[in-house]
């Protein structure tokens, strides 16, 4: 069981490492900006392909002979989740270093043939795209909370018919492996903690919502219609993991409260039901949308602006993957290399609402323990 | 509707913005009592200070162009069927004579500037 939801897990994560440079927006190419013109240069192509086959084969293997060994030692659980994590990093790993190599080489390229000196720097930004963003409006982000206050008042108001000992972990088979002893603060504490994510991820959409609309100089309509959808798309996704989060949560809370709600199958296939769910949204946004809608198809044909390319700021982007800029009041701007947001470190309202909740999240599991 | 900055051009990034906006409003793409976008959204979608949105758009205030309203952000104002005032007169003499006098300089002559300028009225109008 366990063996087989960490063999679904390392695949996604060996395919979605391996095809994030066909994820990406042509003009980025392992965080440098690539000028109009030279987007499809030989040696760059050649540079994705190696990142993802060496990603792909290494990642095979390692998951190989992970599942070999795991087979024929007969393994404890434990041992296969530990093992499993570690070449999860591992692969990781590997992805950063390629990465790094490639992000130099591609740099290095760049600047020996002088690509797009020759060429007008600009930035383009359309005044009409505030008004046909469709994002989802951050209110909705509110809906699940009062769900979250409902559950801590009916805990409250179940409190003396409670176990003594309360379930703080559950295993992969959806049964509670590890207890706290029953307190006012244990009892909600799994509540506190999705209050907190679902405040976070509206904090998310919000800022999202505010950072900037960019735009391909040379191809303005096209990346302004792949911009909005990505957008849309991003507040859907993130939507979609707030319910399904709170669904998943709410259902341990009662089960908590009423100890044989659901019955062992049950418990078994919510979190299963709930990792599907949240790998499968994730491959098709990331496939069928693309780092800034880059994977979006449309029907227009749009021919390239000629003598004009995006003013470059890889200067602002440390190692292509660490966005540092105080004139950008973006607190949250695209990835360079992946698909999805990162901070703007040059803004410390960003650390605020990223690495504030998940300290505070920290700190209750620490006091559960 | 597209703005385009250049970041490393001499001229300032604040001046730009408001000769742009200018054209767009000049050409008609924006109509009076329409909305600029809000500072600050239009200074993450350049990437720019919002310092340096906000300059654009006092300047523009400043020339009667826009009416910043608080709360509703910077509305266009109409174009005017009067003419210009005695005031933005002198100002537009005070900008176009050295630069006639440059084009002089350069040895164009009058049917020359006439000319080079009726065809930047009809790029602009045209869109």
């Amino acid at each position: 069981m366990v063996l087989s939801l960490f063999l679904v897990i390392i695949l996604f994560l060996i395919v979605m490492q391996a095809a994030i440079p066909y994820l990406l927006k042509n003009t980025i190419v392992f965080g440098v900006t690539i000028p109009e013109g030279h987007t499809d240069d030989k040696t760059l192509v050649r540079y994705k392909k190696t990142y993802s086959a060496t990603i792909f084969f290494i990642g095979l293997i390692g998951l190989l002979i992970y599942v070999i060994w795991a087979i024929g030692n007969n393994l404890q659980e434990d041992k296969i989740v530990f093992t499993g994590l570690i070449l999860q990093f591992g692969i990781l790993l590997i992805s950063m270093g390629l990465y790094l190599y490639f992000h130099i080489k591609t740099m290095k390229r760049k600047r020996d043939h002088k690509w797009g000196d020759n060429l007008k720097r600009v930035r383009v930004a359309d005044l009409t795209s505030r008004s046909n963003d469709e994002m989802l409006p951050s209110l909705m982000f509110a809906l699940p909370i009062p769900i979250t206050l409902g559950l801590i008042v009916y805990t409250a108001i179940q409190y003396g018919a409670m176990p003594d000992m309360i379930p703080t972990h559950w295993g992969p088979n959806g049964q509670p492996d590890a207890f706290t002893a029953k307190n006012p603060f244990s009892v909600i504490a799994l509540l506190l903690i999705l209050g907190i994510m679902q405040v976070m991820m509206l904090a998310i959409n919000y800022f999202t919502k505010k950072s900037g609309v960019k735009l391909n100089a040379s191809k303005r309509s096209t990346s302004r219609i792949q911009q909005l959808s990505f957008r849309k798309y991003t507040s859907w996704l993130l939507f979609l993991v707030s319910i399904s989060m709170t669904i998943l949560f709410g259902f341990f809370q009662l089960t908590t409260i009423h100890e044989n709600l659901g019955g062992p199958t049950f418990m078994m296939m919510m979190p299963l039901g709930f990792l599907f769910i949240i790998l499968i949204a994730t491959a098709v946004y990331a496939f069928k949308v693309g780092q800034g809608g880059s994977r979006v198809q449309l029907d227009i044909d749009e021919e390239p602006i000629a003598g004009v390319t995006d003013y470059d700021d890889d200067a602002y982007w440390k190692a292509g993957v660490f966005y540092v800029n105080k004139n950008d009041p973006s607190i949250l701007v695209e990835k360079r290399f992946g698909v999805g947001w990162t901070l703007n470190f040059g803004n410390p309202i960003g650390y605020l609402i990223i690495i504030g909740p998940l300290l505070v999240i920290l700190g209750i599991a620490y006091l559960l323990d | 509707m597209f703005i385009q900055i250049e970041p490393t051009s001499e001229i300032p990034i604040y001046t730009q913005l408001a000769n742009q906006l200018i054209e767009l409003i000049a050409s008609g793409t924006i109509k009076a009592s329409e909305a600029l976008p809000s500072v600050r959204s239009l200074a993450a979608d350049l990437g720019v200070n919002m310092h340096t949105v906000n300059k654009a758009y006092h300047e523009l205030e400043r020339k009667n162009i826009i009416e910043i309203i608080p709360k509703s952000g910077a509305i266009i104002n109409s174009i005017s069927t009067k003419g210009p005032s005695d005031m933005q007169l002198d100002l537009i003499k005070l900008h176009l004579k050295p630069l006639i006098a440059e084009s002089i300089v350069y040895g164009m002559d009058k049917e020359q500037i006439l000319s080079l300028t009726s065809s930047i009225i009809s790029e602009i109008t045209e869109g």
